[in-house]
């Protein structure tokens, strides 16, 4: 049911990537529109991250890549997110030395020339009022002078959720973002992406958890061996065989059933290396 | 082309022991994962040994030394090969267990630093405990000649290539063949399966070093007739080892070991190019000494492809850094201390002091660029050199006044900066740390030290004036005056004031987000290789500013003020006074080479002699009992003292903010009074 526009926030075309012989992406065809929330699901190695990686540039690729219809795939990363696409990492990849604060700082001063001069002439405080919101989005206002190393994993990542919406942000992509939240926090998380969203943000969530997957989704993408082989509601991801096959290598099971108890399950096994 | 073939063959004495450095460096490497810088300065310890006993019999030990004959009769020759060969594989076995193996699971900047450290120690303790002056090396290989396709070649050079290609032949074996060797290589990897699998990593890297020191002892040893015996040449030939070890990705023997005969031969090429008529005045000298540099370019760019970086058990980080802010009241003290401490010395103390504030300066580029950024830089001193250079050009020849002439000094060096940084775009840690050695190599004797560069009365500098006030550090029988020693200590305090408003601002941000995780930095949009270029710039800018004042300091400039010994001293010593923090810079400045720890040394103890082997035996022993440098152990005191005046005081807490950084400051400019 999606909608083939070419104003779409964001678009891949034919997206591919291989990694010798291997292909790990295989002609991915998705679209994320403005305030819509699209869920990227599928098992272990079925090449989520590296679809991630190849759409923040941060893995080699062919095809096309577009934000709001202008074409950059030949953009590096740095470039990409500051044309407003970020991305969160599912390892969090905070930045150690600096206080959670500071992490949102570098991500809203970038360096060059002007900041430094603007460091010594009138000083950089970093823009605390952006900072407070994106932090009090998550929820974590309070850590805000604390160290990453502080911090239980599920609030490091949601830092890197943070990190990832101050900036201009026009879409992000979520990678593994509620593995380490209870399920109370996945649900107060699951709001925070449609506020997120209401804000006319497009996100792209990838997770195993699969309640928060089906209950915030407008549309769900699933990919298999670099494919994708289904797309569409979440209620008709739910009730697609192939899904079902996809997750468990057999077609002969009743889908909803295994559906509803291995995904609401919350996986979160780790998944194949980058 | 007879001629031209004699020098090919007369290269490879020297190509024998940049190849046997050079798979010496891929063995330890293979093993454990680190880059010795010191293989050569090991080596050098064992040909001073053979020397002496050849001489007169004499066993010179680190301290003491055994008689084992007399000048009438010296040791027989294999006993005193032997005895040096043995020598050198016990050192190196010294620095695998003393050194190394505390630091495997250190950052690759205290591996740098106390490699270094070691190098640095081992080239001043040979010069202090042998008689350099008068040692010579007496031949121990075959001395007659063949003749080869109309060309004189010494069966020595042939020899020595033979041996060279036998000792790459038997690593590799030991690695590619053995079992002990393969196990060697995955305990590298993984210690932890190794330990699984009933191997003893330890004795296994031991091993390695031994053979590894054994080795390089015993080529360098039979080439010294050959090559001459010198101090200083041998603990640097490492440059170009470790040049061509890069071109083996720091993993293939044979191409190690080939190509380290070939620049070898190269060099010596190079030479004879020298007696033709068409080849220009420019590149009569150094330029030999610029290949390693230009290897280690083409091998990283030209050949692509990645070296492997090693594995190891969890790493620790990069020493934490506590951002600065300036605070009136101490900063003030500071300054008013050095200008106290200024007034109140004269001649060579007041120029101790000097020294003192713009090695602080070359320090704080080194705190910029290494503690703040993570790039390991051993360039710094060649771009303060450069500086130096520059403002000699700039005065004298076009009557740039002062203060434009630093400024525009500073910017030359700047430029040479971003070209020496170019290369950290590919890699990182160790590596670059061999790639800014190479450089520095190459800027030192293909610039500084190159005659058809220096105009024949020397590289004059004008005097400083600044509004009719004469700055110049001396006048009459004044060896340093009160006018230059503030001059230096406003540029210095202001560069410094500037740097850390740097560091606590965007800059200073981002750069520490580069040293944490660069893939991350990229992923918040910083733009990383401009980051990275941008460090590199402001580095050699201040490293710059502090070269132009070592020029006013002297009035007239010398290569020697800038020699790579220095800048591997500064960062070894910025790395022990802390890396990470301006007190740190300050530290280093106090301890560094001719500045107040040296006077202190030189004029009330008179031990001026043996200030190198004190400050890198210290250095060496500061990185291994404290990995992650003195800043770390400064903060915790810092800490310590700041608890108890909290106890103390505990009404007053609340608007107490002094950060432990501050406090270190205040500590250390009450020692630089």
């Amino acid at each position: 049911m999606s909608v083939e526009s070419s104003s779409s926030l964001l678009e891949t075309r034919r997206l591919s990537v291989r990694y010798g012989g291997v292909v790990a992406n295989d002609d991915v065809a998705l679209t994320v529109e403005a305030g819509e929330i699209v869920g990227l699901i599928g098992p272990n190695g079925a090449g989520k991250t590296t679809f991630v990686d190849a759409v923040t540039g941060f893995t080699r690729s062919t095809g096309e890549v577009r934000l709001a219809g202008q074409r950059i795939d030949g953009y590096s990363s740095h470039r990409r997110r500051s044309g407003g696409m970020a991305r969160t990492w599912q390892a969090g990849e905070l930045f150690g030395d600096l206080t959670v604060a500071q992490n949102l700082a570098v991500a809203l001063q970038r360096p060059g020339i002007r900041a430094l001069l603007a460091d010594i002439i009138t000083g950089s405080a970093p823009p605390v009022e952006a900072i407070d919101t994106a932090l009090e989005m998550v929820g974590l206002a309070d850590v805000a002078d604390r160290r990453p190393s502080e911090l239980a994993l599920g609030q490091q990542k949601m830092v890197g959720v943070a990190r990832a919406l101050v900036g201009g942000t026009r879409v992000v992509l979520l990678d593994e973002p509620a593995a380490g939240l209870d399920t109370h926090e996945s649900q107060h998380f699951g709001e925070e992406l449609r506020r997120i969203a209401a804000a006319g943000i497009g996100v792209l969530l990838i997770d195993h958890d699969m309640s928060l997957v089906l209950d915030v989704c407008d549309r769900l993408y699933v990919l298999d061996f670099g494919k994708v082989i289904a797309t569409g509601k979440p209620q008709q991801i739910r009730d697609d065989p192939r899904v079902v096959a996809a997750y468990l290598g057999s077609p002969d099971v009743e889908p909803s059933d295994v559906l509803d108890s291995q995904l609401t399950s919350g996986t979160t096994s780790p998944q194949k290396g980058r | 082309m007879s001629e031209f073939l004699q020098f090919v063959f007369l290269g490879l004495s020297v190509g024998a022991v940049y190849s046997v450095f050079a798979t010496s460096l891929v063995g330890v490497y293979a093993a454990t994962g680190i880059i010795n810088f010191a293989q050569g300065s090991i080596a050098l310890w064992a040909v001073y040994t053979v020397a002496a006993l050849r001489t007169d019999g004499t066993l010179v030990l680190p301290i003491g030394d055994v008689s084992l004959g007399s000048v009438a009769s010296p040791t027989a020759m294999l006993p005193a090969v032997l005895l040096g060969v043995a020598t050198a594989a016990a050192w190196a076995l010294i620095a695998h267990l003393v050194v190394f193996r505390p630091l495997r699971r250190a950052p690759a900047l205290a591996n740098v630093a106390a490699s270094v450290g070691l190098m640095l120690f081992l080239q001043a303790l040979v010069s202090l405990r042998f008689n350099t002056e008068s040692l010579a090396a007496l031949p121990i290989l075959p001395e007659g000649t063949i003749t080869v396709a109309g060309a004189v070649v010494n069966v020595s050079d042939l020899l020595m290539a033979g041996t060279a290609i036998a000792v790459g032949a038997l690593l590799w074996a030991y690695f590619g063949l053995t079992t002990r060797g393969v196990a060697t290589r995955a305990a590298s990897e993984d210690e932890l399966a190794a330990r699984l699998s009933g191997y003893a990593p330890d004795r296994l890297a031991a091993t390695v070093w031994t053979i590894s020191g054994a080795a390089s002892g015993l080529i360098v040893v039979l080439g010294a007739y050959t090559i001459g015996l010198d101090p200083v040449s041998y603990a640097y030939y490492v440059v170009p080892a470790m040049a061509v070890a890069l071109v083996g990705r720091l993993a293939s023997f044979a191409v190690a070991s080939v190509s380290g005969l070939v620049l070898g031969s190269f060099q010596a090429v190079l030479l004879w190019a020298n007696t033709l008529d068409w080849w220009p005045a420019w590149a009569q000298a150094g330029l030999g000494d610029a290949m390693p540099f230009v290897v280690v370019v083409v091998a990283l760019f030209l050949l692509g492809g990645k070296i492997p970086s090693r594995g190891s058990l969890g790493e620790l980080k990069m020493p934490a850094v506590t951002v600065p802010r300036i605070r009136p009241i101490p900063t003030i003290a500071v300054v008013a201390a050095a200008a106290l401490a200024i007034l109140l010395t004269a001649d060579s103390w007041r120029f101790g002091i000097v020294t003192s504030m713009i090695l602080s300066l070359i320090a704080l580029s080194l705190v910029l660029l290494t503690g703040y950024l993570g790039q390991i830089s051993l360039a710094s001193i060649a771009f303060a050199g450069t500086a130096g250079f520059a403002l000699s050009k700039l005065t004298v020849n076009w009557g740039v006044p002062f203060p434009f002439s630093i400024v525009l000094s500073a910017l030359v060096a700047t430029a040479l900066g971003v070209v020496v940084g170019v290369p950290a775009l590919r890699i990182r840690g160790a590596q670059l740390a061999v790639v800014t050695l190479a450089a520095a190599f190459a800027i030192q004797n293909f610039v500084f030290n190159n005659p058809a560069l220096t105009p024949y009365e020397g590289h004059q500098i004008s005097e400083p004036t600044l509004l009719g006030m004469n700055l110049s550090v001396r006048r009459g029988t004044e060896l340093t005056t009160v006018a230059f020693s503030m001059t230096v200590l406003v540029v210095v305090t202001v560069m410094t004031l500037l740097v850390m408003r740097l560091m606590a601002g965007a800059t200073g941000r981002a750069f520490l987000a580069v040293r944490s995780n660069e893939r991350a930095a990229a992923s918040v949009g910083i733009n990383v290789a401009a980051t990275k270029l941008l460090g590199f710039a402001l580095s050699a800018f201040l490293a710059g500013v502090g070269g132009c004042l070592i020029g006013y300091s002297r009035g007239q400039l010398s290569a020697a003020s800038f020699t790579v010994v220095v800048g591997l001293t500064m960062l070894a010593i910025a790395y022990c006074g802390g890396i990470t923090s301006v007190s740190g810079a300050l530290i280093a400045g106090f301890i560094g080479p001719l500045g107040v720890f040296y006077v202190f040394l030189n004029q009330t103890l008179d031990l001026g002699q043996y200030y190198q082997v004190i400050a890198a035996g210290g250095l060496l022993l500061m990185a291994i009992t404290n990995p992650i440098g003195a800043a770390g152990a400064n903060a915790e005191l810092a800490n310590k003292l700041k608890t108890r005046v909290r106890t103390a005081r505990l009404a007053r807490v609340a608007e107490n903010g002094t950060t432990s950084l501050e406090m270190s400051s205040v500590k250390v400019g009450t020692h630089v009074g």
